[in-house]
């Protein structure tokens, strides 16, 4: 919200600068964002008066130019106008020679059309204090002082403060509020004026009657009448002033709702009083299917959860939202009905969230307006009404109020402030800072009763007051001590130390880790998922449609990065990510409970490594997933055998593989050849070889316990042994490493696939190399020779498969 | 000693020494005259022939030419097989500049690295580590830190749903009420994750960011002692010479509540663009943690007192390594993640 600094010195006569009142103001908890100066580019531009139209000097781009004599009392000036507006008397803004305007633009005598225009007269668009042109030359009362620098006249020579206020600080949202503010921070007294009302002979209550059917959702409803009223254009100091805290003008008496609102902080509305059926209010519910065309000419529905300002026919506006288009204030009214209300904060919230429409009204009525303030609101808009736009004030003030606000008084102990804070400041200095603050303060010794008005409905329990006396007393004040309290273990979970493990080991073997947003797109979400699958975990609200799933698959964000580093040229791409994915927990979006697995992603495209003066560049393939997979889980404690198959969507069917437990069979992780169609939905060209680990499932297994084996006493003894398996032999090798270590019996210390060569024709020939070693004697020759060939023969035998020579 | 017999040969010897240039050429010459059938050697074995008398005159002197080549034979061939191992390793002699062998240098992500360091500087304070879930109920990550629906707080952090009763935690918090349901106090616990904020992603914007919260609750625990623990973890994370300042704040779980500065370490306070001309950076929200959070799980607040606080990771991070656009954290170009190897 912009504040004028000019606006809260009317309230409180502080001697300190725009800057220095914002700081203060800061360290008190209210955020200035901004403090920006009204007119900072205005110099010497003055009020004239058009003493005479001397004669028309024909047209220009569309406007009819006159020469205007023009008046600054002391001096008489030749000016060239093309404005639709000039008319004769009438006082303007006006630039002389030697003026600036703002960019920087110095106003001199100019030739034009044949004459010499001395200076000119501005608009509010050319002056930078409004939009507004085309209707022509800023104009002025006409009792303006002649001669008088604008500045001064308007009241510019002003800086608007942009305060951001938590939403516990509603009061803080008008120029009073602020005023109160800076009073208690510098003890300088609030001064407030009283209002005084000069009202007519007309009785109020005979003019208008309020009804307010639904006193749950309105506590107080209060309705002036102001008669006779002449509507028209603000004066010129109004419209500035407005303008300058980022309010548009519109007519004198909705310009005074504004004003007013901002000055005191309630929101008003002021309806056509002949628009009014039977001249009644009711305050009800919205019917079912009740519409209502807003102000903004909106055509709305409403739902029966929404309050409403209506007649005994028709809605006429959304309580503390926004007011109806054919009830609003027009040119031709000429009676006013001024409503001050205070509405259920929680209501105008969800109304306001539910049509949409956030209004400077809703705002305030949503954080809890002051149920008292609403009266001198209302007399303050009534008094302003009359003095710009004339009439008469009915006598009285309609006032349905059922439940009158009883302050609540909040007993503080100095012993809990000193409890919480650590500090306390003396009993009389916290009095001293509620009675700054407009809390009025009894003290009983070490204890005060302090009394919250209206206006302060944050301040609900002992707590929020310790809050008030260290906010004003100085927050530096906090003494800096360390808990004391017993010791304890500290304690990370287990998830925590396994990511860690996982982490250090895959950075050690060279892979660089991401962090990517939780989020899917349906898009490349649907290549992720398998036929079996369940529907992704979706947002009700999300940003963008591209956004609008959870990760349902554990590559999904890692792809995403792999596709953006190719796309960037850099097409050497080893990268993890820890991350969950989020998913339905038992399989259906019916049952709400969603569960979150985690996985360790791992995903490598183009060189194995970078090319260098001593080695060239290597591709890497699907066994570097798998083995980086075999790496992390062997930092984790455990071992895992490779498989072909695998139930993740997403990878090559013919090069997926999946890791299990050596001991019970559980899966611990997937890994291949990532699909070309992934591939093409996240718009990677090269092969993509991944891996994934199941890091909940990996947690879930006993890990052996570590024991140390003695070093063997005696030399091992190897022997080595090829196989060629046949073009049409489907054998892995996993499964003749496996025969290898059942038949060599109770020596064999080690099985290692050394080799392997394709042949042109489709063989293909498979070499390990076998250690044997015992642990209480030298193994002989003839005895590990005898050992070797019973086990190359019977492989041969149990796979059909031929001894390589 | 000498001997006519012998003289002659050992001088040949000793010129044929001095003669040879190479290792191969010095054992040439030891065979020559020291080996099986060498000259001084033969000599040695004729002695038996020789008369009694001359047999100890030429035995003396032949042993003693034989013990001097032999000494000089060592010693050129000590120089020479220095010599000649110089010239092997200088003709092979390797370009030192040429790059080493690296092993390839993995990353750890900047966001998990911060992480962890502010992690670490509260488990050196005696804060355990807890998690929770990403997916939260509205009542654990709203209703029960003091958020009602319909408060206008709810507005500070506009929230992603799941479903109307489900939705992407908006902080860490809801682990800080799952943490003191189950447990009593005292509590001292550190919460890092993921969180969600329905916010459009800028330079300083996220809708999904990483925070860290911690939480104490003890008989009597004072804001005096969050703001001595922050200190320190301003100085583990910040320099030792890092100051903060404490400023009046509001949200709904902490009363009184304090927005945390730290001195602009760029410039040291006196004002610069990385503070924004005010000489302070902030860095995070804390607060005594509100009676009616405390009541919510079953904590008297009579009994005991408590604070929290929370911090943005990639905001400190940002801070640290001087990262002026958020979204480079979620982008992980390789050239951005490579510089924090």
């Amino acid at each position: 919200m912009k504040i004028s600094y000019r606006w809260i010195r009317e309230f409180v006569d502080l001697q300190i600068t725009a800057e220095q009142a914002a700081d203060r103001l800061i360290n008190a908890g209210v955020e200035v964002a901004s403090l920006t100066p009204v007119a900072p580019g205005l110099k010497g531009v003055v009020v004239g008066e058009i003493e005479s139209i001397e004669r028309e000097l024909g047209e220009s781009h569309g406007h009819r130019l006159v020469l205007c004599r023009v008046s600054t009392g002391s001096q008489r000036f030749s000016v060239v106008c093309g404005a639709p507006n000039v008319a004769r008397g009438m006082r303007a803004a006006f630039a002389p020679p030697g003026a600036v305007l703002p960019g920087n633009r110095a106003i001199g005598a100019a030739a034009m059309h044949g004459t010499t225009s001395e200076g000119m007269l501005c608009s509010e668009r050319e002056l930078d204090l409004g939009e507004e042109h085309e209707a022509g030359v800023l104009t002025l009362e006409p009792d303006a002082p002649l001669g008088a620098d604008l500045v001064g006249h308007l009241g510019l020579d002003d800086v608007v403060l942009e305060i951001e206020i938590t939403p516990n600080r509603p009061d803080c949202l008008s120029v009073v509020g602020v005023a109160r503010e800076l009073s208690a921070l510098t003890g300088t007294p609030l001064r407030v004026p009283k209002i005084a009302l000069v009202e007519s002979d007309e009785d109020a209550h005979v003019l208008a009657r309020v009804r307010v059917d639904d006193p749950d959702l309105c506590h107080r409803f209060t309705a002036r009448v102001i008669s006779d009223v002449k509507v028209g254009p603000s004066p010129a100091w109004m419209a500035a002033r407005l303008r300058a805290v980022g309010l548009r003008p519109i007519s004198n008496v909705v310009d005074v709702t504004n004003y007013v609102m901002w000055e005191i902080g309630h929101p008003l509305h002021a309806f056509d009083w002949a628009t009014v059926t039977d001249a009644t209010i009711v305050v009800r519910r919205a019917e079912r299917n009740e519409r209502l065309k807003t102000l903004d000419g909106q055509d709305r529905a409403l739902d029966p959860a929404m309050l409403l300002i209506t007649d005994p026919r028709r809605a006429l506006g959304v309580a503390g939202v926004m007011g109806g288009a054919d009830s609003e204030v027009t040119a031709g009214t000429t009676r006013v009905l001024l409503e001050s209300a205070y509405f259920l904060p929680g209501s105008v919230r969800r109304t306001s969230r539910a049509l949409g429409l956030k209004t400077d009204a809703a705002y305030r009525f949503e954080r809890g307006a002051d149920i008292n303030a609403l009266v001198d609101g209302s007399a303050r808009a009534a008094q302003l009404i009359h003095a710009l736009a004339g009439g008469r004030i009915a006598r009285g003030m309609i006032d349905v109020y059922p439940t009158p606000h009883a302050p609540p008084r909040i007993r503080l102990r100095m012993s809990r402030v000193r409890r919480l804070l650590g500090i306390a400041p003396p009993a009389e200095t916290a009095a001293a800072i509620f009675d700054g603050l407009g809390l009025p303060t009894e003290r009983r010794g070490e204890e005060l009763d302090v009394r919250v008005p209206s206006f302060r409905r944050d301040l609900t329990m002992e707590d929020d007051l310790v809050e008030e006396v260290i906010r004003v007393w100085g927050y530096d004040r906090i003494p800096s001590t360390l808990p004391g309290g017993a010791i304890s273990l500290v304690r990370l979970p287990e998830t925590r130390r396994q990511d860690r493990l996982v982490r250090t080991a895959l950075v050690g073997a060279g892979m660089v880790e991401a962090v990517t947003y939780s989020f899917g797109d349906p898009k490349s979400a649907a290549v992720l998922r398998g036929p079996e699958d369940a529907p992704p975990v979706a947002l009700l609200n999300p940003m963008s449609e591209e956004a609008s799933l959870l990760r349902g698959h554990p590559l999904e964000g890692l792809l995403g990065v792999v596709a953006t580093n190719v796309r960037r040229r850099q097409p050497n791409v080893r990268m993890f990510e820890i991350a969950p994915t989020y998913v339905w927990d038992r399989g259906a979006p019916s049952a709400s409970a969603t569960r979150e697995p985690r996985w360790a992603a791992i995903a490598l495209t183009g060189a194995r490594g970078d090319a260098g003066w001593d080695r060239a560049e290597s591709a890497v393939d699907v066994y570097d997933a798998k083995g980086m997979a075999e790496h992390a889980l062997g930092a984790l404690g455990l071992h895992a055998r490779g498989r072909s198959g695998g139930r993740l969507a997403g990878f090559e069917s013919d090069s997926h593989g999946v890791l299990i437990s050596g001991d019970d069979g559980i899966t611990l992780g997937e890994f291949g050849e990532v699909a070309a169609t992934v591939r093409a939905a996240f718009g990677i060209d090269a092969p993509v070889f991944a891996a994934v680990l199941d890091l909940d499932a990996a947690a879930a297994l006993p890990r052996a316990p570590s024991r140390q084996e003695p070093l063997p006493r005696f030399p091992p003894v190897q022997r080595d042994v090829a196989f060629v398996l046949g073009a049409d032999q489907e054998i892995a090798a996993a499964d003749v490493d496996a025969a290898l270590r059942e038949e060599a019996g109770p020596l064999l210390r080690d099985v290692a696939l050394f080799d392997l060569f394709r042949f042109p024709d489709g063989r293909r020939s498979l070499a390990w190399r076998l250690t044997f070693q015992a642990a209480d004697r030298t193994l002989t020759d003839d005895e590990v020779n005898a050992i070797h060939a019973g086990i190359v023969q019977r492989i041969a035998e149990r796979f059909q498969v031929v001894l390589r020579a | 000693m000498t001997h006519p017999r012998v003289d002659a040969i050992a001088r040949e010897a000793r010129e044929a020494v001095a003669a040879a240039r190479t290792a191969a050429e010095l054992e040439q010459v030891r065979v020559k005259y020291l080996g099986r059938q060498g000259a001084i050697t033969q000599l040695l074995r004729a002695l038996g022939a020789m008369s009694a008398a001359e047999r100890p005159l030429v035995g003396a002197a032949a042993n003693e030419a034989k013990r001097e080549i032999e000494g000089l034979l060592d010693e050129r061939l000590g120089v020479a097989q220095e010599h000649e191992r110089t010239r092997a390793r200088a003709a092979a002699r390797p370009d030192l500049t040429l790059p080493g062998r690296r092993p390839p240098r993995g990353v750890v992500h900047p966001l998990k690295r911060v992480e962890d360091e502010i992690v670490e500087v509260f488990a050196g304070l005696g804060f355990s580590v807890v998690e929770g879930p990403e997916i939260e109920s509205d009542y654990l990550n709203f209703e029960a830190l003091n958020i009602p629906k319909e408060h206008p707080a709810r507005d500070m952090q506009d929230t992603f749903y799941i479903s109307e009763s489900t939705l992407l935690r908006t902080h860490t918090s809801p682990v800080q009420i799952r943490t003191m349901q189950a447990q009593r106090p005292p509590v001292r616990v550190i919460v890092p994750g993921t969180v969600y904020r329905r916010d459009v992603a800028d330079m300083t914007h996220s809708p999904v960011f990483h925070q860290v919260e911690g939480l104490a609750v003890d008989r009597d625990i004072s804001m005096g002692d969050l703001k001595g623990t922050l200190e320190l973890f301003a100085r583990e994370m910040f320099g030792q010479q890092s100051k903060i300042r404490f400023r009046p704040s509001f949200f709904p779980f902490t009363e009184p509540s304090a927005e945390v500065d730290v001195l602009c370490f760029v410039c040291g306070g006196g004002g610069c663009r990385m503070c924004k001309q005010s000489g302070w950076l902030e860095i995070l929200g804390s607060g005594m943690v509100h009676p009616n959070v405390l009541r919510n799980v079953g904590y008297d607040p009579e009994e005991v007192t408590g604070w929290a606080f929370g911090m943005g990771i990639e905001r400190i991070a940002m801070l640290k390594y001087g990262v002026d656009d958020l979204r480079l954290f979620f982008e992980n170009d390789l050239r951005f993640l490579r510089q924090f190897a």
